[in-house]
């Protein structure tokens, strides 16, 4: 009997062990992601306990206490004790992951000083213009031309986020970090990118049309190459793609 | 001992009984055939709003765009989240709410049963004034059902579609607001004698913080209407920044009714819970007092985390909209505790309409937990807008809406019909509805947190496919249960089994008439000792349970 019963049990949690994996974000690929990356598998870790203890509760009742006869079971109308512990436990966790996430929070949101490389983002409808400034150098997308933001990998960078006409987002899946462009409104904050690689970004606020359209790439190179390719970039005044 | 029976109130009107034919139905101020109305209304707008969502999952199955183009999808997932969320959420509760408040609490009637039919007229009318948008050129708004300003302006959105969409769902704000006054003033001044507040049977305990809630949060919705409208077609630019407007003043007032709404959807579900655990565990509810007041303090909350909606836009105090979002779960807690209390020793039956409640309470449990990372704003900022956001509110309203508003249907329909719905039929409901709704939003936590952004009607990246294809095949799986439960209701109603007044022994007022119950409710009233009146009347002749011995106000049989 014992092997048979302990098969699924393995299983069960096998399956379980895969499901949490599955419930994470990607790596952040920016030290301000990371905070957030942590952030979250602290609330993962959490929240796993708070659903096992909860939904066992209701199935072990269900089981245990279903209906076996006629007669009506004791006529329990609560319990103040009870009723204040499940209430200031609660509470007591979702002040420790306040405490948590404004430690996250500081990290993620943290602009300290002048950053080492500025870019102005406009989004427009339906794609980004990426401005370098101080340098002259622009890369400029449109339709069927999915733009490249190039950056240098260890180095803070600034993005200067701004809207030429609706509300739209600069999100970059890989770095857990998204902010909304608003027309008249200028948002300012830090990516340090710690790995060198082509993400996915994408815009995720609806802003009409070809919203699904509206993709973008940010190229994280090592900073020679960022340098060149900013020569090269302005010395065109145009968009480029990185020299190889 | 001998329960007195009480003398009727008197009657508004004479009342002719055995009518029930189409003119009686658009003439009548019965709050029962009202509330049918809006049942029936609500429920073929959702219907119309399922298959907009089938039509999103099929475009959404592969990559490309194989069923309809960028701006068809636009409009249609627009008008999938319009319907659900504006004609069919916050309206089936109202519908439920007028049919059964003046049962729960000993009433003949609403306190203004014409306002109550003009509610109901313009809840209607307003609909078909958003649904007529599909039929004038340009077709219906495609803004998303937020309507973000500048995009839902007409710098960059013409067309008649969008100021129908705007009329209309002002005119079904007026219409919730009408409604509001009338079930909360039913609720204040209409109880019956020795119905005190503290007696009021936990749907009506949910319907009147949900109707308060209206009152509070759809004026604001209606101002931001106007002052779109104004800016639509009468050339103000409230949401111009290039004339000193604002965009992010659109997002605060939207917002300041949109998160209100939520639990405007979700409180009067708590309550059917509230009402459907403890009559099939055949215990009171457990915690009563604590049950209604965490409705005050979701309510009170409710209002002060509408930014959390805001935390992507970098414009808002994080911390207190963080906090605020975060606490919310404590009366949360305490809802789902107190169920789990009153199951606890109970006797329970697993009826199909109890299956509904504990898939409720687990689906819903998913839907909290993942909404306490959403509070969170520096996860918010990895996860907002994806679809990891789609499939935590699917959780809360497919999820929570939804299997209460079930629970809700399997547990009155007796009531309302004198027969009982097919509980085989019921089993396989809820089988296919379980699996399928999991299915489809289960999965898209997972392509959510991998980065797929919401509202996109195609996607160019391979490895989001698998769980789109699974999403796909879960909401089909859906709709069959959903054509499960419309057979079910139609062969029910014609041959259902007999139901009697009381078929599941249950508690409140309701089940003490007759089924469905007379034009003006009750031919007799039992006297009220408890917030069990139907139980004490079944056990009126026990000495173990007569009279105020289960009375709550005297806190007696505490633990």
């Amino acid at each position: 009997m014992q092997p048979s019963r302990r098969a699924p049990a393995r299983w069960l949690a096998v399956t379980a062990v895969a499901l949490a994996a599955a419930g994470c974000t990607p790596q952040s690929v920016t030290e301000q992601g990371q905070a957030i990356y942590n952030l979250y598998n602290l609330f993962m870790y959490i929240a796993a306990v708070v659903f096992a203890v909860v939904s066992g509760l209701v199935i072990w009742s269900v089981v245990r206490y279903r209906r076996r006869g006629d007669e009506l079971p004791t006529q329990t109308h609560g319990n103040n004790r009870l009723e204040l512990t499940w209430t200031v436990i609660p509470t007591v966790i979702v002040l420790f992951l306040f405490v948590a996430t404004l430690r996250a929070q500081d990290k993620v949101l943290d602009t300290p000083g002048d950053a080492q490389v500025n870019v102005t983002v406009t989004a427009f409808q339906w794609s980004y213009r990426f401005t370098y400034e101080g340098t002259g150098a622009e890369v400029l997308g449109g339709p069927d031309n999915i733009p490249t933001m190039v950056v240098p990998v260890g180095q803070r960078v600034r993005v200067k986020l701004v809207s030429a006409d609706v509300v739209h987002t600069f999100y970059v899946p890989q770095t857990l970090f998204k902010r909304q462009a608003i027309p008249g409104t200028v948002n300012e904050f830090d990516l340090t990118f710690d790995k060198e690689g082509i993400y996915h970004g994408q815009c995720t606020q609806f802003c009409g049309l070809q919203h699904a359209q509206m993709v973008y790439r940010v190229e994280v190179v090592s900073q020679g190459r960022y340098q060149s390719w900013l020569a090269e970039t302005t010395r065109r005044g145009s968009a480029g793609q990185p020299g190889t | 001992m001998a329960t007195t029976e009480l003398p009727l109130p008197a009657l508004p009107e004479a009342h002719h009984e055995e009518r029930g034919g189409i003119v009686d139905y658009l003439t009548t101020v019965d709050h029962k055939k009202i509330g049918i109305l809006y049942i029936v209304t609500s429920f073929a707008i959702f219907l119309a709003g399922g298959v907009l969502a089938l039509l999103v999952r099929w475009e959404l199955a592969t990559p490309g765009l194989q069923v309809m183009g960028e701006n068809t999808y636009n409009q249609v997932f627009t008008m999938h989240g319009t319907l659900m969320i504006f004609l069919f959420a916050a309206q089936v509760s109202t519908g439920l709410a007028n049919y059964l408040v003046p049962l729960q609490i000993g009433a003949a009637d609403v306190a203004f049963p014409r306002a109550n039919a003009m509610s109901y007229w313009l809840y209607l009318f307003g609909s078909l004034i958003v649904l007529s948008s599909f039929f004038v050129s340009g077709g219906p708004a495609a803004v998303a059902w937020t309507a973000y300003a500048p995009l839902s302006t007409n710098q960059f959105f013409q067309g008649t579609g969008m100021d129908l969409w705007i009329i209309g769902l002002a005119v079904v704000g007026v219409a919730g607001i009408l409604g509001a006054v009338n079930l909360v003033t039913t609720i204040f001044r209409m109880r019956m004698p020795g119905m005190t507040m503290f007696r009021l049977p936990l749907f009506t305990w949910g319907v009147l913080v949900n109707q308060l809630l209206i009152l509070f949060a759809f004026p604001p919705l209606t101002v931001v209407f106007a002052l779109l409208f104004l800016e639509r077609n009468f050339g103000a630019h409230f949401f111009d920044p290039t004339t000193g407007g604002s965009p992010i003043l659109y997002q605060h007032i939207f917002w300041f009714f949109g998160h209100p709404e939520v639990y405007i959807i979700i409180l009067p579900i708590f309550g059917i819970i509230s009402e459907v655990v403890p009559v099939f565990s055949r215990k009171p509810l457990f915690g009563y007092r604590a049950m209604v007041f965490a409705f005050f303090g979701i309510a009170a909350l409710s209002f002060g985390v509408w930014a959390h909606h805001m935390f992507a836009t970098g414009l808002v105090y994080l911390p207190y909209f963080s906090i605020m979002s975060l606490l919310i779960a404590v009366p949360t807690g305490i809802k789902v505790f107190n169920w789990i209390g009153t199951m606890w020793r109970g006797s329970i039956t697993l009826s199909t309409a109890m299956l509904m409640a504990l898939g409720f309470i687990l689906v819903f449990l998913i839907g909290g937990i993942t909404g306490i990372f959403l509070a969170s704003p520096p996860i918010d900022f990895a996860v907002n807008d994806t679809y990891y956001v789609v499939a935590h509110f699917h959780y809360i309203m497919v999820g929570g809406l939804l299997y209460g508003m079930f629970a809700g249907f399997y547990f009155w329909f007796p009531k309302f019909t004198g027969r009982r719905l097919s509980e085989t039929l019921g089993r396989w409901h809820f089988i296919t509805f379980f699996l399928g709704f999991n299915i489809t939003f289960f999965f898209q936590f997972l392509v959510g947190l991998d980065g797929m952004p919401r509202r996109i009607a195609d996607y160019q990246i391979e490895r989001w496919t698998s769980a789109n294809v699974i999403s796909t095949v879960g909401a089909f799986l859906t709709g069959v249960s959903v054509l499960i439960f419309l057979w079910n209701f139609f062969r029910s109603i014609r041959r259902g089994e007999p139901a009697g007044d009381d078929p599941w022994e249950g508690n409140s007022l309701e089940w003490v008439t007759s089924s469905p119950p007379p034009s003006h409710n009750f031919h007799h009233l039992p006297e009220i000792h408890s917030e069990r009146p139907a139980f004490d009347y079944r056990h009126r002749d026990d000495p173990a349970f007569a009279g105020a011995h289960t009375d709550p106000e005297r806190n007696l049989d505490r633990g």
